[in-house]
């Protein structure tokens, strides 16, 4: 680990003054990725600017009937928070397994939307890929197991590693940015980019000395909720594939729905396709099975991930599935 | 480790047990034992679980420093200039040393090139960075079919990229085919796997003149001390090695190694003491894993269900240089048969004995050809195991093994291969077999009675987290009839009596006897003394109960304490050492599983396992239960979840950590019985290994037996499961 100068922010202001800085300055906060990515050589930053004491921790109700949730409330936190787990259950549902208990208690609401991919090839020293300015990806004709199924257009073919982004970007959710050049809302879905070779360096819109503070939830309305994940390893392992459904119902048909998808894209993905086949569709087996087949139909999976495809089937059917309230294994 | 110990190629052919020598009787096992084979908690375990317990990663000396190794990036390269100058002007830098020379050629990922020490371990760590390595990169080969292809690079530029191995061939080929109603054809393989030891490898080197003590997490102590003198150059009375708490080896921790001889090396520069322990990357390309092992594989059988043929032609790679056998056909009675091995060398780190060497791997690619044929001639796999395993005998307990787990694990409930229940949840049971050598001998020992009555046993073994500590207190306690906690076993340390390595499962064979014999040794000398007191001849003497008395007579005797208070001032101190006839060699098991399978996703969830293991005398209950958890939990990782993934393209592997190297948690673990079938008669047999050769194979069979699809390669990962189900049902597999 380079040696690095160490800023203790105790306000926004102050955050986002030490990150205004001539060099490589990164924000802190449960520390669960950037000291990982620091300690392996994958991120030589000369100043680290402990944000987590500047940040919000706290979660508030919203005058329009929604939740306010601060970038530094812990995953723990998340997870033992009453109303927000009776409002958004699919955001307790993918805060459930994120890590490890330990992690969980650590990592942050923020840091959980921030951090890096996951990617093998990014985080080994060795293979300089495009996410550290080198100009190729190495899972093009390498492993990539692991890797896209959608939006695969490249340069990058990570998938994006947050759990929370999926439930976010369904429910709606709206982001709140804070930087030297003030303060803006970005909407979830908005927040994330697919790459670039312009800005390929980064998974979303944050400017170097920006911070995102707040997760703004709207009031979910008449709503099922859905969430399902394939996971190899029961315990501590990143999901196959998962997904987000929230469904704005009329009765007992579908009025319009998101469905969005993590583990697949390098972006939280929203299957238009899987959306449209849900609308004004009965919530039964046949239109989740039906929704789940338009959700892979854009599908362009890499050379060793075509099994992916089977597994997002799997997770889109089964969410929505669990959205109608029928039981699936 | 030598050959001989590691089991290594047994398997083909199972044989009776040697006959066991009969102890002289003094020395015998007690008829009626007051601890062996209960059930007594690790001696050390509340020093494991405070902190307490000090492993080598733990220890610190006053003016330690710390040591990094720089090592090769590339999987294949020729070193054109080593340039040491920056580093060694790097900040808190202490010493700084080529370990190759320009011009070398460095074969794997990971091959050492250089080392630093600084005053911390970060600014050792930043320095390494600093030492300017010019590569000229070589074309490289990271697969066993890119070293096999016809215009393959080599892997060395003077070395070919394969080696014949064994080439086995025993009765009539042709006519066992002919013999045969049904032939079954298939490729089968296993995979790349890491020891993934807890506490990786690593020592801290401290030299006094040319005195060097090493604190080493290693299998073998002595074996340790004589390669630092024969590497260093110096006698091997001037090195003294220490492990006192280890946390795991499975056959990859013998010997010092590079890093331990490089930091003896940056200690003696340094003058000062170093600590090198590698960090989870180097443990994964550099110290050691299980070859792999592939087989293409024709055998028949006829309509009853009688094996006739086997025709295998394998390979498999130890990785740069390093071979790659295993036994095949594994344990079942094949009357003809003919095996042709080919070992291929790539660029990775070497092979290394790795629990139970050769086995998990022959077991696998011979239990599912066993359960495509018990399908074929449509018998239950049991049944067809049991008519073509090898005849009971002491170390070949099959066949009642087959037939009373069975009964316990609810065998006839399985139902025929592919689970006929609806939805995406499928069920099944699997069964496998296994078996192992073992033996041991040539551990030395040492005790020390004090006129307290305190008791030191002092043997130069050492405890891989296996539970020898335990062993040897529960043996001295047991002999000298007292409780265990008032023995103090000593252990780990080259100033203690000899003991060989601890691999092949040896020893609790070899270090039983040794303390038992020393022990009686120590209780005679003392017999002479107090007998006299208690108006006696020292032959009419015993020690139970933390007393001595006469035989037959309690009441006439004394508290262990007040006997020893006779020693006055000349306290008994004996030698001794391992003796036949209380140990043996040979053990057998079989294990049961039952998984679910989603075929929906490809993933498998494991329900229950279920181990019927012997290893003859049994000495703690829970640590030998402890070895079968572990071995099993083990085979599941080995079954589902590890794979060393080397970038096809680069050579570089991919996961050389524990986020992607998967390894199971909690939740992956089934409930695990087990029936451990005490043969006191047998005297100690080893159980570190068997237990972890069946697991894997059992799993892979469930998987068929719920799904009807057959993978014939570990691991169980969802794409193959998913792949196997797709060419099902396209009609491709039976």
């Amino acid at each position: 680990m380079k040696a690095f100068a160490y800023v203790n922010a105790t306000s926004e202001k102050d955050a986002v003054a030490a990150l205004k800085f001539d060099g490589i300055a990164l924000p802190l906060a449960g520390g669960q990725d950037l000291l990982a990515r620091m300690k392996d050589y994958i991120d030589t930053p000369e100043r680290v600017v402990n944000v987590k004491n500047a940040l919000d921790r706290t979660a508030a109700p919203t005058s329009g009937g929604g939740w306010r949730i601060g970038a530094s409330m812990k995953i723990v936190d998340l997870l033992e928070h009453a109303d927000i787990g009776k409002m958004y259950p699919a955001i307790i549902a993918a805060a459930t397994d994120i890590g490890t208990p330990q992690i969980r208690h650590q990592a942050t609401v923020g840091g959980n939307l921030n951090q890096r991919p996951r990617c093998w090839y990014f985080r080994n020293e060795e293979f300089v890929c495009y996410k550290k300015g080198g100009s190729r990806c190495f899972a093009v004709n390498g492993e990539n197991q692991y890797h896209a199924i959608f939006g695969n257009d490249g340069p990058s073919h990570i998938v994006h590693p947050s759990s929370l982004a999926v439930p976010f970007v369904a429910y709606g959710a709206t982001f709140r940015v804070i930087g030297s050049k003030g303060e803006r809302e970005v909407a979830a879905a908005e927040y994330f980019t697919m790459p670039t070779l312009q800005n390929v360096l980064k998974e979303n819109v944050l400017d170097d000395d920006e911070l995102l503070t707040h997760v703004m939830l709207p009031a979910p309305g008449n709503v099922k909720t859905g969430h399902y994940e394939v996971r190899y390893k029961a315990s501590h392992d990143w999901p196959l594939a998962f997904t987000t459904v929230v469904l704005a119902m009329n009765g007992g048909i579908v009025q319009s729905g998101r469905v969005v998808l993590g583990a697949v894209a390098p972006v939280p993905w929203r299957s238009k396709p899987a959306e449209d086949a849900l609308a004004g569709k009965p919530l039964n087996e046949a239109t989740a099975a039906a929704a789940a087949e338009a959700a892979v139909s854009e599908a362009k999976p890499m050379s060793g991930n075509a099994y992916k495809v089977q597994i997002a089937r799997t997770a889109v059917k089964r969410a929505i599935l669990n959205a109608a309230g029928i039981k699936t294994v | 480790m030598s050959e001989q110990n590691t089991g290594r190629g047994r398997g083909a052919a199972p044989q009776p047990p040697p006959p066991i020598p009969t102890p002289d009787p003094k020395y015998a096992w007690p008829a009626k034992p007051a601890l062996l084979g209960t059930a007594v908690k690790r001696i050390d375990g509340p020093d494991k679980v405070t902190g307490r317990a000090r492993y080598t990663y733990d220890i610190n000396r006053p003016g330690m420093i710390y040591g990094r190794m720089v090592r090769s990036p590339y999987p294949h390269a020729k070193i054109v200039s080593i340039d040491l100058a920056a580093a060694e002007k790097a900040p808190g830098v202490r010493a700084v040393l080529a370990w190759k020379e320009p011009g070398a050629e460095v074969v794997y990922q990971g091959d050492p090139v250089a080392a630093v020490a600084a005053d911390t371990e970060e600014r050792a760590r930043d320095a390494a960075q600093m030492v300017r390595v010019r590569y000229e990169p070589l074309p490289h080969v990271s697969t066993e079919a890119q070293a096999l292809a016809a215009d393959a690079p080599k892997w060395h530029s003077t070395q070919e990229n394969t080696r014949a191995g064994v080439r086995q061939e025993t009765g009539d080929l042709e006519a066992g085919f002919k013999e045969a109603a049904h032939v079954v054809e298939a490729t089968y393989s296993t995979h790349v796997i890491t020891h993934v030891c807890l506490e990786t490898h690593g020592a801290v080197c401290e030299w006094d003149g040319d005195q060097l003590t090493a604190w080493v997490t290693t299998q073998g102590v002595h074996q340790c001390a004589q390669q630092f003198a024969q590497s260093l150059g110096i006698p091997q009375s001037n090195v003294r090695v220490i492990t006192q708490y280890m946390g795991g080896g499975f056959g990859s921790k013998f010997a010092p190694d590079v890093q331990g001889l490089i930091c003896a090396r940056l200690a003696k520069l340094a003058n000062a003491p170093v600590k090198l322990m590698l960090d989870r990357k180097e443990e994964h390309l550099d110290t050691g894993n299980r070859p792999s092992a592939f087989a293409q594989i024709r055998a028949g059988v006829t309509n009853d269900g009688k094996l006739t043929a086997f025709d295998g032609r394998s390979w498999g790679t130890g990785g740069a240089g390093a071979n790659a056998n295993f036994p095949l056909p594994y344990l079942y009675q094949f009357p003809n048969r003919r095996r042709v091995h080919t070992d291929v060398y790539i660029n990775a780190g070497q092979q290394r004995a790795m629990r139970a060497p050769g086995h998990p791997q022959g077991c696998f690619l011979t239990e599912i050809l066993m359960d495509e044929l018990a399908d074929r001639v449509k018998i239950d796999p049991v049944e067809f195991r049991i008519k073509n395993a090898p005849p009971k005998a002491p170390n070949q307990m099959w066949v009642e093994y087959f037939q009373q787990g069975a009964r316990q694990f609810g065998w006839e409930k399985r139902h025929p291969t592919g689970d006929p229940a609806p939805g995406p949840i499928k069920a099944g049971m699997g069964v496998s077999a296994h078996l192992w050598g073992g033996g041991g001998r040539g551990t030395q020992a040492h005790v020390d009675i004090s006129s307290d009555g305190a008791v030191v046993v002092r043997c130069g073994t050492q405890d891989l987290g296996t539970g020898t500590r335990t062993l040897v207190t529960i043996v001295a306690a047991e002999t000298l009839g007292l409780p265990t906690s008032a023995v103090k076993a000593e252990i780990g340390d080259t100033n203690y009596p000899f003991s060989p390595g601890s691999g092949g499962s040896t020893t609790a064979a070899s270090v039983s006897p040794a303390i038992r014999i020393t022990s009686i040794k120590a209780l005679d000398a003392l017999f002479a003394r107090v007998a006299p007191v208690l108006g006696t001849a020292p032959e009419n003497v015993v020690a139970e109960g933390g007393r001595i008395h006469v035989k037959g007579d309690p009441t006439k005797g004394l508290a262990w304490k007040d006997a020893c208070k006779h020693l006055g001032t000349e306290p008994i101190s004996v030698d001794g050492q391992w003796g036949e006839g209380l140990s043996s060699s040979g053990t057998s098991g079989v294990q049961f599983a039952e998984v679910t399978v989603d075929i929906e996703t490809g993933v498998v969830r494991i329900k229950r396992i279920l181990a019927m293991q012997d290893c003859g005398l049994i000495v703690d209950k829970l640590t030998a239960e402890s070895q079968v958890y572990g071995g099993i939990i083990a085979a599941i990782n080995f079954a589902l979840f590890e794979d060393r993934l080397l970038d096809r393209v680069t050579g570089q592997m991919v996961n050389p950590n524990m986020e992607w190297y998967l390894l199971a948690g909690m939740s992956d673990i089934p409930t695990i019985d087990i029936v451990l079938n005490n043969m006191p008669e047998r005297g100690v047999i080893g159980i570190g290994e068997p237990p972890t050769v069946s697991t894997a194979s059992a799993i892979a069979n469930a998987v068929r037996n719920a799904t009807g699809a057959t993978i014939r390669s570990l691991p169980l990962h969802p794409h193959k499961v998913l792949a196997a189900l797709e060419q099902q049902k396209a009609g491709g597999t039976q």
